[in-house]
């Protein structure tokens, strides 16, 4: 499945909710997060991303499927707390679409293969960029931020305290953070314009992922789908 | 033939009432090192973003005087991290990132990337990602990705902060060659010590301006000395007494005691 | 856009996710997400702001899917932020905790019909128990999702702004004035 270029992917994991949505529920919901669910145990797919960054190695698709499904629960839960049972099947099963299909994506979409795709199918290099290089700052910063957390805690920093000595405490943690990282804005913008990346340039692909005929079908198929799920759900009177 | 020239060039960063370079006339020729040398705020690592034309393009401020290119530049920053493309999940791609911005065509690029990968023995890393690196490793990577975009001018901004000394040996072998392939090499640098191998003129600068310019010599100059801008072991000699002129080096200290 | 304000973006929404480990170390019920959408708005404008707001709630979204469909939230938190900036609101505290209050109050009805009509009002557990809590005091269900998304986001924009308004002011002059809008948000321009 990670061989699937990266477009196909993303057409996959975005269609599957649109679905879930346009759908009548909750069998159009039943349907779309059966797909994603089965989708999760494909051969290939691997948990990457967590909430600080990729993960080594391969596991079985159990665990993305393990994944999904902890990741949805406690949406049931206090969906069934809020909702009648019928409400709580046709939302839940949506959500249980889109966090199925996002889980799937994250595992099997590597970064690096999206950045060649988006540079192959001509998009501008400076979109291609956004997205690897917020990819890449995240932990980047967040690592930072936890070592400034444990620097200020050497020096007496507290949770305990009313909320005016804990917004003071948030204070002296976060301009750190923020100073620091407005400052290599400058270098790395310099960097930036020294390694040739300026608005308008047609950089060379170092790597496109091959785009056979078959997948840019099936993407067309994907969104044809979608478009005619929402005219017969909206437009075509009688149709449930 | 002149890589770059800079004739009477000022600059100020932006909302900045004195100015960072003063009325700075200079000359880089192809085939030349030449160090920049001086005390924190002289105005080294601004001379370098003027010459690398990203003063005031990118930094903003205002520029007075002239400054002439005939060569494309490339620049090293002193801090890796800053300066890595945030788009490469390998060091191959990373060292790639450039030469690909500039539109080469594929086999150009693999045969500057693996050139540069063999100059700065980066061959182990190349498929590492950039993120798990160390300081230095990444100072080579990000050296390396400059070069491979082939710049006939290469700025250096402290290049050895991050490196260790063999590492730091290994970079200014690899200045001395850059030279000898007829590239103008302009550096900023506080390793005092290596810039007797390495350069073969030296610009003191001083608030912004050049207070002298000369060979390496320079730096066994009293007045250098006194700056604290001296060799170590010139700076020794003094520290011990012993009669100036200085020597630069052990080898001439030695032929001064014997 | 410059170069500049190309890698101004990653680090904003970079810092909008990095914020969480400050907020987990005080132990106070914030996000500070839209902290990177209102700092680059500040400093560079509404385009960067609402590039920025999705470039983080794209990021999140690799995290927890259920942040997409909250990017509508970030793109109008830039535009609000932009109106601030112009009326150099973070000049001053004094100014800047009452403009974030009123931002929680936006966020709040921006976020309501998304959470109610995608989510149930499920997006997390606070904003489920509070608009519980809200059904129990006799809200009607849309009432309950606004009472939970407004507990939530009043005084974490609040306190967001004010951070912004610190960061903004604890800037280098020099390096304040290479960002097109932020001497102007501080009133100094």
């Amino acid at each position: 499945m990670s061989r699937l270029h990266p477009f196909t992917l993303l057409a996959i994991a975005g269609a599957l909710p649109a679905l879930a949505w346009i759908l009548a529920a909750p069998v159009g919901g039943g349907w779309t997060a059966t797909v994603a669910l089965a989708l999760t145990l494909t051969p290939g797919a691997s948990p990457r991303v967590t909430s600080t960054g990729s993960s080594p190695g391969w596991r079985t698709g159990l665990v993305v499927l393990r994944t999904a499904v902890l990741t949805v629960a406690p949406f049931w839960l206090f969906l069934l707390l809020l909702h009648d049972v019928p409400t709580t099947i046709a939302i839940g099963l949506r959500i249980t679409t889109m966090v199925a299909s996002f889980v799937w994506l994250v595992a099997t979409l590597e970064p690096a293969r999206l950045v060649e795709a988006m540079v192959a199918a001509g998009w501008s290099a400076s979109v291609a960029y956004l997205l690897a290089a917020t990819l890449s700052a995240v932990p980047l910063l967040k690592a930072r931020a936890q070592r400034i957390v444990e620097a200020q805690r050497c020096r007496g920093l507290s949770p305990r305290g009313g909320i005016g000595a804990r917004l003071r405490a948030l204070r002296a943690l976060a301009l750190p953070l923020v100073l620091s990282a407005l400052h290599e804005v400058d270098e790395r913008a310099l960097a930036l314009e020294t390694r040739g990346l300026v608005p308008g340039i047609r950089r060379t692909p170092l790597a496109p992922p091959p785009d056979p005929a078959v997948e840019r079908a099936v993407r067309w198929v994907l969104l044809l789908a979608c478009l005619f799920a929402l005219v017969r759900r909206f437009v075509v009177p009688g149709f449930s | 033939m002149r890589s770059l020239t800079l004739d009477r060039a000022s600059f100020w960063y932006p909302a900045a009432e004195s100015p960072a370079l003063r009325g700075v006339s200079l000359d880089v020729a192809q085939g030349e090192v030449v160090a920049l040398v001086g005390a924190l705020g002289a105005g080294a690592s601004t001379l370098l973003l003027v010459a690398a034309d990203l003063a005031p393009r990118v930094t903003g401020g205002r520029l007075a005087g002239s400054v002439a290119r005939h060569d494309r530049s490339g620049i090293v920053l002193p801090t890796p991290w800053t300066q890595s493309s945030g788009m490469a999940f390998t060091v191959w791609d990373e060292i790639a990132f450039g030469p690909a911005n500039l539109g080469w065509p594929a086999h150009e690029i693999a045969r500057q990337v693996d050139r540069a990968l063999e100059q700065l023995q980066l061959a182990p890393l190349k498929s590492r990602d950039p993120a798990t690196l160390s300081g230095g490793e990444l100072q080579r990577v990000i050296i390396a990705a400059i070069l491979a975009m082939d710049p006939g001018l290469v700025l250096f901004d402290e290049p050895a902060a991050e490196l260790d000394a063999e590492t730091a040996g290994l970079l200014w072998r690899l200045i001395r060659l850059l030279a000898s392939e007829g590239k103008a090499v302009l550096l900023a640098t506080s390793a005092l010590d290596a810039v007797p191998d390495v350069a073969d003129r030296v610009v003191w600068l001083e608030d912004g301006a050049i207070r002298a310019v000369g060979t390496p010599d320079l730096l066994a100059d009293v007045a250098a000395c006194d700056a604290g801008l001296g060799t170590s072991v010139a700076t020794v000699w003094r520290a011990g007494g012993l009669p100036a002129p200085y020597p630069l080096t052990v080898t001439h200290a030695v032929q001064r005691w014997q | 856009m410059s170069i500049r304000l190309l890698a101004l973006i990653p680090v904003a929404a970079a810092i909008s996710l990095a914020l969480s480990a400050a907020v987990d170390a005080v132990a106070l019920p914030l996000f500070l997400d839209t902290t990177g959408t209102i700092l680059a708005t500040a400093l560079a404008g509404p385009a960067v702001g609402i590039a920025t707001g999705v470039m983080t709630s794209a990021v999140n979204t690799l995290r927890n899917p259920t942040f997409w469909p909250f990017v509508v939230v970030q793109i109008i938190v830039a535009l609000y932020a932009w109106l601030a900036a112009r009326a150099g609101l973070f000049r001053s505290l004094r100014t800047a905790v009452p403009a974030g209050l009123g931002l929680g109050v936006i966020a709040s009805v921006t976020s309501t019909p998304i959470s109610y009509f995608v989510f149930g009002c499920t997006t997390t557990g606070g904003i489920a128990l509070a608009t519980a809590l809200g059904r129990a005091l006799g809200l009607p269900p849309l009432g309950a999702c606004f009472f939970g998304s407004f507990l939530s986001d009043f005084g974490d924009k609040a306190v967001t702004f004010a951070l912004v308004t610190s960061v903004l002011h604890g800037l280098p002059r020099r390096t304040a004035a290479r960002f097109p809008w932020a001497l102007r948000a501080i009133g100094a321009a």
